[in-house]
């Protein structure tokens, strides 16, 4: 392979590697370098599709003249504050949109059809230091997710709403029920004993009552030792 | 890894089947998509109403063929196949050009964000001022995680056309974010 062909390769997958590419970077620094920077130009571009583009927000910083620009600053100040304020006012709603965002990312959860063994519960429940009073047919998904910082059971129970998410939330409080819609789920987030439980269904389900029942089999167990994280 | 894209036409707002069940798990899959496929088409199309438009009809296309979807893990790049399909059919149809390359160039960053996120701001519209022909490819490589192979028969293209492209749309991103250039390649694009 000459520098034409390895640059060639590189600049059209700098995630590409085969053996003929690998021995020439070995024995070339110029393109090993050009892979470098290739590399690290693929993680910007990854970083910059990762948000849809905002052609109004650009639009709106085009040519504006100079006084525009100090409103808007002050506007965007404004927005901060407001934004701060309602989030001291409503603090579960980041708490909603992080569990609605949580969810999200594992769609297939909302897949499963088998009712989880009793390992795979007793395994999900017992690293955030909860047990169920249940052992209902009727959970379909049970992992030990990474949440806020900690471990917390994320269960699915098929319901008469359909699967339903149940997220058990030691380390979070919440200063009364709240109830949320976003993206297409419904949820609420009641307080419990030793945090809050939250429960998210599609659609406009009224998930209240299987937050109530749930809540009533959740039994609080002393916290286990903290561990590091693992991807998940 | 792919299925097939469904042969049947466009629907009209007429023809339209009846709302599938929502607790349906292929319409739930597919729902749980959606952002992502919503994210494709903007960066195909950068129109946000037309992307959710063509989104809306890969959907109700994918909803009909559901059945030839034989492993839901391959639902993912199969959605983003037929995004892609039908954004290109709009274009064909219309010949949009959806917005102008003028208003992508003028762009300038907001004031008092970091250096990073300037950086990340000219990336974005240096992504937008591509010409299709090297967006569409890159946005299929980086953002659906399709293969070389899986791309140039995407674009009925050669694999060496397709690296091609990548190679010039990555060396004009550079440029357009005010870094040098690499000598250009200059093997010849055509179909495969």
């Amino acid at each position: 392979m000459n520098c034409d062909a390895a640059r060639l390769a590189i600049g059209g997958d700098p995630g590409a590697s085969t053996p003929e590419l690998e021995e020439h970077v070995r024995g070339c620094a110029a393109c090993a370098q050009w892979r470098r920077e290739m590399q690290a130009l693929d993680a910007d571009i990854l970083r910059a599709l990762q948000l849809p583009p905002d052609m109004a927000q650009a639009t709106a910083a085009r040519g504006a003249p100079a006084w525009r620009q100090w409103a808007l600053a002050a506007s965007a100040v404004l927005a901060t504050f407001a934004v701060f304020a309602l989030w001291l006012l409503r603090p579960s709603d980041t708490l909603a949109h992080d569990v609605v965002t949580h969810v999200q990312g594992e769609p297939d959860s909302w897949l499963a059809t088998q009712q989880v063994s009793a390992e795979e519960l007793n395994h999900a429940l017992s690293g955030a230091g909860v047990a169920l009073h249940i052992t209902s047919d009727k959970i379909v998904y049970a992992q030990s997710c990474w949440f806020h910082g900690h471990y917390v059971p994320h269960l699915v129970v098929q319901t008469a709403l359909g699967p339903t998410t149940v997220m058990i939330l030691r380390h979070e409080q919440v200063g009364g029920r709240r109830a949320f819609h976003e993206a297409g789920m419904s949820g609420v987030i009641v307080p419990n004993e030793r945090g809050s439980i939250a429960v998210v269904a599609r659609g406009s389900a009224e998930v209240g009552a299987v937050a109530g029942q749930m809540g009533g089999e959740v039994h609080w167990m002393p916290e286990p030792a903290p561990s590091p994280p693992q991807a998940h | 890894m792919r299925n097939s894209e469904p042969q049947s036409p466009v629907s009209s707002i007429s023809g339209r089947l009846r709302a599938p069940d929502p607790r349906d798990p292929v319409t739930q899959l597919f729902e749980s998509l959606r952002p992502d496929l919503l994210r494709f088409a903007h960066w195909l199309a950068r129109d946000r109403a037309i992307a959710e438009d063509i989104v809306q009809e890969a959907l109700l296309r994918a909803w009909r063929s559901r059945d030839a979807l034989q492993d839901q893990r391959a639902a993912r790049p199969w959605l983003l196949t037929i995004v892609r399909r039908e954004h290109a059919r709009l274009y064909e149809r219309k010949r949009l050009e959806l917005v102008s390359l003028d208003d992508a160039t003028e762009i300038a960053p907001s004031p008092g964000t970091e250096e990073s996120e300037d950086q990340l701001f000219a990336l974005r519209h240096a992504i937008m001022r591509l010409p299709l022909q090297y967006r569409e490819p890159l946005v299929l490589q980086v953002l659906g995680g399709f293969s070389t192979e899986e791309i140039a028969r995407e674009l009925q293209l050669s694999a060496t056309a397709v690296l091609t492209r990548l190679f010039r749309a990555r060396n004009k991103l550079r440029v357009l974010c005010g870094m040098t250039a690499a000598g250009d390649v200059t093997l010849n694009e055509g179909p495969a």
